[in-house]
């Protein structure tokens, strides 16, 4: 058993896959955060359609990931490859950041918001001023759990075509190759730990001191 | 200054009214207190003032302009607002805090650092300790100056008051209160305030307007509603030391019999002396100290009368006679 | 899409029930081995004793739940080869983080002062721990229970892959072979099955469940 090995002897290999890896994950999260963020933000003003379309998330996220992508990699003008990848990846990201997005602006004491209407601020200043700076911490968590999701789900676009981490595992499963296997799991994980620990990190630092305490709790 | 005429406003899904056939004026420079027992409708009446709450029927003047033709916005920045939550930002440091609302209004840095510095220290708070801690790490007293200080900021002429000294034990509130009445001397502005306790209705009161249910009982100064209560919701709301409390109220200068020329000595009262702008509260006390019942009442230090307990009992019994 | 309603109803009424029994046992049996090792582990380390160590646990947890499902099942394989056996213990490890925390969490939730009370009115600890602390936690171990169910529905799909079976097989020959009806009759039941299983535990916990603190 030697998965090192293994990777020092297709360092090419390793790097082209972890690197492909990383980019898919990449541009799933500019998308996701561009679009489920402002979803987020519309819901938590139109409490009529929150409803649904969380419940919506929470159902898509119940379908195993394979399936999604096996459903798309068949709609005709997607078929294998980055683009579906892409969109099932920001499918699944929906759940988990519209859903922070809407709690957090949810979670606002109302008798704060009530003060900042009360001493005159606007509907826009209170979102911007007030929920938005209050709901943030709650935001980043939510990007934080979404980002090591995306990285997990992407091993399963190997089987859509994407030569990614999740191509070693495969492969080395019907080869046999337990070093392939090991090389993949283990790569993929410390990046997935890695993302976890640092996006802790820049929570606590980005917690304004008066939430800190709240959050502590 | 404020003109509420008969406003009503039926929450969605009640089936009574929480506020109904409000009616009152409040005066220039005044602190009209609103008194009433919990859910009679006092916040309800407060927030239609600046709009937080849409009044079903009715108008509310403030100079002669109807508030519900003016931006929601502006207004409520020209009115200071303390909140029943208090609700300070809790992400926000607090100088920040203080500084909401000349942020709002763009003031420029300076300024608007040099206002929060004197605000604090206005209601005793050491702007270089407290100013930045975040709201939890205050206690409750210390939270509610700091809503005081916020809804004070831009100065705004008119301040709306929900019980703003309602998360403090009993000795904190008394400072509070006497510190805010000892501002309000030099401040001179128009006030609407809220509280369920009568005997801070009656201390802070230029006028009080009591509540009950959603509509208005009885209105006038605290002599007037103590010495003439308008039925017997009132008189359990001034509670059984109404006697006291009209005492409490009345200057001893006002009972005394005075000497038509100031006597050789004081010996008759051995030293027992009251201002005759005191209370005749404090006479009394001064009596049952002494083991008197006569005390001196003076001006400065002349004295100019004498107060007999015979005429406080005599005047209690023709001001509140057995009630309404 | 070339979608063949013919094949789709073949997969759908033939071909994947055949699967169901043993998705069913690649679930439940992981479920049932986590929740006996989780609940209790989570007692324990919620214990005064241990309590200090609990932050620890907690970041070990959440740690673990970090690591892609597909390594998960993966790593097992080069120790313990193709079958039923690597694919149950890599769910059973996978369905045991969210119960476990979940379960550290909603001990440490409980007010301090609520168990200060108890002990107050002399109470032990062990009947602080079973007539305050527990019932008041169990909506929250539901949760995670639940949570964990679903996650263990969807993640067995993996099975297949290292040669555990299940539905997993139906829907991975629907993408070895391109063909649509076969996923989707695979998911299907999947949905149905996590839909099912999450009613039963809210109905299991409506039982349990103080009626007031519901
Ligand atoms: N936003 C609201 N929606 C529905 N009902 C409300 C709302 N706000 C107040 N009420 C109801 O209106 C009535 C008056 O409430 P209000 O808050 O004005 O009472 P209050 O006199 O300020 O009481 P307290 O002393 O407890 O603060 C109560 O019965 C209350 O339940
Ligand atoms: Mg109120």
């Amino acid at each position: 058993m030697n998965f090192y090995g293994f990777i020092l002897d297709n360092t090419g290999l390793v790097l082209e896959y972890t690197l492909n890896h990383i980019s898919l994950v990449a541009v799933v999260l500019f998308f996701s955060l561009i679009l489920w963020i402002a979803v987020g933000l519309v819901i938590s003003r139109y409490d009529r359609i929150a409803g649904t379309i969380i419940s919506l998330g929470s159902i898509v996220f119940c379908i195993p990931s394979i399936s999604l992508f096996g459903f798309f990699m068949s709609v005709p003008g997607l078929g294998l490859g980055r683009r579906t990848a892409t969109l099932v990846l920001v499918i699944y990201a929906m759940m988990p950041l519209v859903r922070s997005v809407y709690m957090g602006i949810k979670s606002v004491d109302p008798s704060v918001i009530d003060a900042g209407k009360g001493m005159g601020m606007t509907g826009l200043q209170i979102l911007f001023k007030i929920q938005v700076p209050m709901a943030w911490p709650m935001v980043f968590a939510g990007i934080r759990v979404t980002v090591v999701l995306i990285t997990g789900i992407a091993t399963m676009a190997t089987f859509i075509g994407e030569k990614n981490l999740g191509r070693l595992i495969h492969q080395g499963i019907t080869r046999g190759n337990a070093d392939m296997i090991i090389a993949g799991a283990v790569i993929v994980s410390l990046i997935a730990l890695a993302i976890d620990y640092i996006m802790g990190r820049i929570e606590k630092k980005i917690t304004s001191p008066g939430l800190r305490f709240e959050a502590g709790k | 200054m404020i003109r509420v005429d008969n406003i009503k406003k039926t929450f969605p899904g009640a089936n009574s009214p929480a506020v109904d056939q409000v009616t009152f004026n409040v005066n220039e420079g005044n602190i009209c207190v609103f008194v009433g027992p919990s859910g009679c409708g006092k916040t309800t009446i407060l927030r239609m003032i600046n709009r937080l709450i849409e009044p079903d029927q009715g108008d509310i003047f403030i100079n002669g302009k109807d508030v519900l033709e003016m931006n929601p916005a502006t207004l409520r920045r020209t009115i200071g607002y303390v909140i029943q939550q208090i609700g300070l930002l809790p992400h926000r440091t607090i100088e920040a805090n203080v500084a909401l609302v000349p942020g709002l209004l763009k003031w420029p840095r300076d300024k608007t650092r040099q206002r929060v510095l004197e605000l604090l220290e206005m209601v005793g708070l050491r702007p270089g300790e407290v100013g930045h801690k975040y709201p939890h790490q205050l206690s409750g007293g210390q939270m509610q100056r700091v809503g005081v200080a916020r809804a004070l900021a831009a100065d705004p002429p008119i301040m709306l008051m929900d019980e703003p000294f309602g998360a403090v034990d009993p000795i904190v509130r008394i400072r509070l209160q006497d510190e805010f009445l000892r501002l309000q001397q030099t401040f001179k502005k128009t006030i609407c305030f809220v509280t369920h306790d009568i005997n801070e209705a009656i201390k802070m009161g230029d006028y009080l307007v009591i509540v009950n249910q959603g509509r208005i009982v009885q209105m006038g100064t605290p002599i007037e509603v103590l010495t003439s209560p308008a039925d017997d919701f009132v008189l359990r709301l001034l509670g059984d030391d109404r006697g006291v409390k009209i005492l409490d109220l009345t200057r001893s200068g006002s009972l005394m019999e005075s000497f038509q020329a100031p006597p050789k000595t004081s010996a008759g009262i051995n030293g027992c002396i009251v201002q005759a702008i005191q209370p005749v509260k404090i006479a009394l006390e001064m009596m049952m100290k002494n083991n008197s019942d006569q005390v001196g009442v003076c001006s400065g230090d002349k004295i100019v009368g004498i107060l007999t307990w015979n005429s406080i009992k005599a005047h209690i019994n023709r001001v509140s006679g057995d009630g309404p | 899409m070339n979608f063949d309603m013919d094949i789709f109803m073949d997969a759908l009424w033939r071909l994947s029930p055949g699967y169901l029994t043993e998705h069913l046992q690649l679930v439940i049996i992981p479920m049932a081995i986590a929740i006996l090792i989780s609940l209790p582990a989570g007692i324990i380390i919620t214990r005064p004793g241990y309590r200090r160590h609990s932050g620890r646990v907690m970041a070990f947890f959440n740690a673990g739940q970090t690591i892609p499902p597909l390594a998960v099942i993966a790593i097992f394989f080069p120790f313990l080869g193709l079958g039923y056996g690597p694919a149950i213990l890599a769910l059973t490890i996978y369905a045991l983080l969210p119960i476990a925390r979940n379960t550290i969490a909603a001990i440490h939730s409980v007010p301090e002062d609520v168990k200060e009370a108890a002990m107050g009115m002399g109470m032990t600890p062990r009947e602080v721990l079973f007539s305050v602390e527990l019932p008041l936690s169990v909506p929250a171990i539901m949760t995670g229970i639940k949570t964990s169910a679903v996650l263990t529905v969807s993640t067995a799909v993996l099975a297949a892959l290292v040669g555990g079976k299940g539905m997993g097989a139906v829907i991975f020959s629907g993408i070895n072979f391109f063909r649509p009806e076969l996923i989707l009759a695979g998911t299907i039941y999947i949905g149905i099955m996590a839909i099912v299983i999450e009613r039963m535990i809210s109905v299991i916990e409506w039982m349990i469940v103080p009626a007031h603190i519901r």
